[in-house]
């Protein structure tokens, strides 16, 4: 009886595999297909002339790409951009949780009010900077100009840091969100009761709303990390990459090296080791995760 | 409750993180803030300084941008909504069952919702030259059915982490009585999940529309003429060389309002979607 009835479990998971073939048709034509295109791409000789790519190079189209120090520039870029930026992000995201959790709990919609600005495209964020800091008719440089700094924050001196701040700006709501959210879990029942054992104020949040918050802390800045690496819209929209590469980002890098210098061997060979790269990285963090959860 | 409001030293800090709130708010929104306001300014009025936040506001621009200016933002508005819509229902259909199935029968569960949650993950640009060439070769470049393929691709890990970990909570008895009752697969999905599911169906249609109309990098890509959404087509109206703002900031305010009005309904779902697709994945 038993036998049977695991029989019947089989035959209906069996049959429940129709609920999946939507989904893995669409992913193997959307992703699947484009993942094979890329690795067969990156052996041949394919150019604009030839997109079928039908010689094979074997590895010319890598040691291209590995010898062009631009690209190492990119990569530079993106890493220390996603460094600074995940930093920035987490450090003000959690001192924001600290100052203004006792005055959100029972007013969600002021929360809302902080969450604005990553409901806006980067893309239309970055162009929306460039009118706020367009040094004639920007409102910032007009009032820094008042306050006898006169500096134009899309020239080239500043414009490492205007990235920079942009994506700070924009995406600390969601690492304070995600913190809050875990923050407010303490809330209530359990602050009580630490404050009956004597635990207020920061003496509570070091003991108990940190260590509740630490996880969450993890998961904000692994994502805002990948995020801010693969960086395009909005310097895309403010610099185009430059002045000269100084703020190409690897995306924006493989964009360049396909649309405007048609080098398509050359950008496959870059997408295909980011693609290594990106998976190996999330395998780490994958292993890393599987270890630290309990049980 | 515990009662510290009342010391002079905690009235004076709750009054200061009342202040952090106002300063923080401002600063952050301030793009958005100063864009709308310049969007209703005339010409004169934008070029004054220091900037007046005071003035008699006008129209002009928005009749500008959409009526009388000889601008493609009425199109590219329209091109947003049909490939959001397109690609958040597609997903949504794609992902449903799917989600149902993954947590009722176990299919899947172990290989392809961990393969979707590290899409999320991935740098987009990868796939940017294959999608490329692939699409010019069916002809599906520069096309709203393409975009909304590109769109759903962006939104499925979003739509199966929230549907799988909202079909969770939903009791298997459930189920059972409608299997008892005679239902197949089919209608136990149709019947019974999906009207339970509704709240859970409204996060997902509203986060997913906000992830399509925001995207840019294959709108900049994909499209030229016929198919440009609004956050490429609002880009255009920055020349370096004879940039009118007042048209500009009209034209980015009609672009930025409708994913921040439908996001104040469906924050409070991100956390949800990038924690439980960070600890699955």
């Amino acid at each position: 009886m038993a036998h049977r009835e695991a029989g019947v479990r089989e035959t209906e998971r069996a049959n429940a595999r129709v609920f999946l073939i939507g989904l893995c048709v669409f992913l193997a034509l959307m992703l699947g297909f484009p993942t094979l295109a890329n690795l067969w791409y990156s052996f041949s000789n394919v150019s604009i002339y030839d997109l079928a790519g039908t010689a094979f190079v074997g590895f010319a189209n890598y040691v291209q790409a590995v010898g062009n120090p631009n690209m190492w520039a990119a990569l530079g870029f993106s890493l220390k951009f996603a460094v600074i930026c995940t930093v920035l992000e987490v450090g003000l995201g959690l001192a924001m949780v600290f100052i203004l959790h006792p005055i959100l709990t029972k007013r969600p919609w002021l929360t809302g009010i902080l969450m604005l600005p990553m409901m806006v495209s980067p893309a239309l964020m970055g162009v929306m900077y460039r009118l706020i800091l367009n040094e004639f008719t920007g409102i910032v440089p007009a009032y820094l100009s008042m306050m006898g700094l006169p500096i134009n924050l899309l020239g080239r001196n500043w414009i490492y840091e205007t990235v920079i701040a942009i994506e700070v700006l924009q995406w600390t709501p969601f690492a304070f969100l995600i913190m809050l959210t875990a923050r407010q879990s303490v809330a209530g029942e359990l602050e009580e009761a630490a404050a009956v054992d004597g635990a207020t104020g920061a003496k509570f949040g070091r003991l108990i709303a940190l260590p509740v918050i630490l996880p969450s802390i993890i998961i904000v800045a692994f994502i805002r990390f990948i995020d801010s690496f693969r960086v395009f819209d909005h310097i895309f929209v403010l610099t185009g990459g430059g002045p000269g590469n100084e703020t190409t980002s690897i995306s924006i890098y493989i964009y360049k090296l396909f649309f405007t210098q048609s080098k398509i061997g050359e950008a496959v060979a870059v997408s295909v080791m980011l693609l290594i790269a990106s998976l190996a990285l999330l395998y780490a963090a994958l292993r890393l995760a599987v270890r630290r959860a309990p049980a | 409750m515990i009662v510290t409001r009342r010391t002079p030293l905690s009235r004076l800090l709750h009054a200061l993180r009342w202040a952090a709130f106002i300063l923080i708010a401002f600063i952050l929104n301030l793009p958005i803030l100063a864009t709308i306001i310049t969007s209703f300014k005339t010409a004169g009025d934008i070029n004054t300084s220091p900037p007046v936040w005071l003035f008699a506001p006008t129209l002009g621009n928005y009749e500008e941008v959409l009526f009388t200016g000889n601008t493609d933002l009425v199109s590219y508005i329209i091109n947003s909504i049909l490939i959001a819509a397109g690609g958040t229902l597609l997903a949504m259909v794609l992902t449903f069952p799917a989600a149902y199935a993954m947590v009722r029968y176990e299919v899947g569960k172990t290989w392809l919702l961990p393969l979707i949650t590290n899409v999320r993950a991935l740098p987009l640009i990868i796939y940017a030259i294959p999608i490329y060439l692939m699409f010019q070769f069916v002809g599906l470049l520069d096309t709203i059915p393409g975009l909304a393929l590109i769109a759903c691709i962006i939104n499925i890990p979003v739509a199966l982490v929230l549907f799988v970990g909202f079909i969770q909570e939903i009791p298997e008895e459930m189920d059972s009585a409608a299997k008892i009752d005679g239902a197949g697969k089919w209608g136990i999905l149709w019947h019974v999940i999906l009207p339970l599911a509704r709240p859970i169906i409204f996060a997902v249609l509203v986060l997913s529309f906000v992830y399509s109309w925001n995207e840019f990098l294959f709108g900049l890509i994909l499209t030229t003429k016929n198919a440009v959404p609004v956050t490429v087509g609002a880009t255009f109206f920055v020349t370096s060389y004879g940039v009118k703002w007042g048209a500009t900031a009209a034209a980015m305010t009609l672009g930025i309002v409708p994913p921040m009005i439908l996001g104040l309904f469906a924050y409070p779902y991100i956390g949800k979607s990038m924690l439980a697709g960070a600890l699955k994945g």
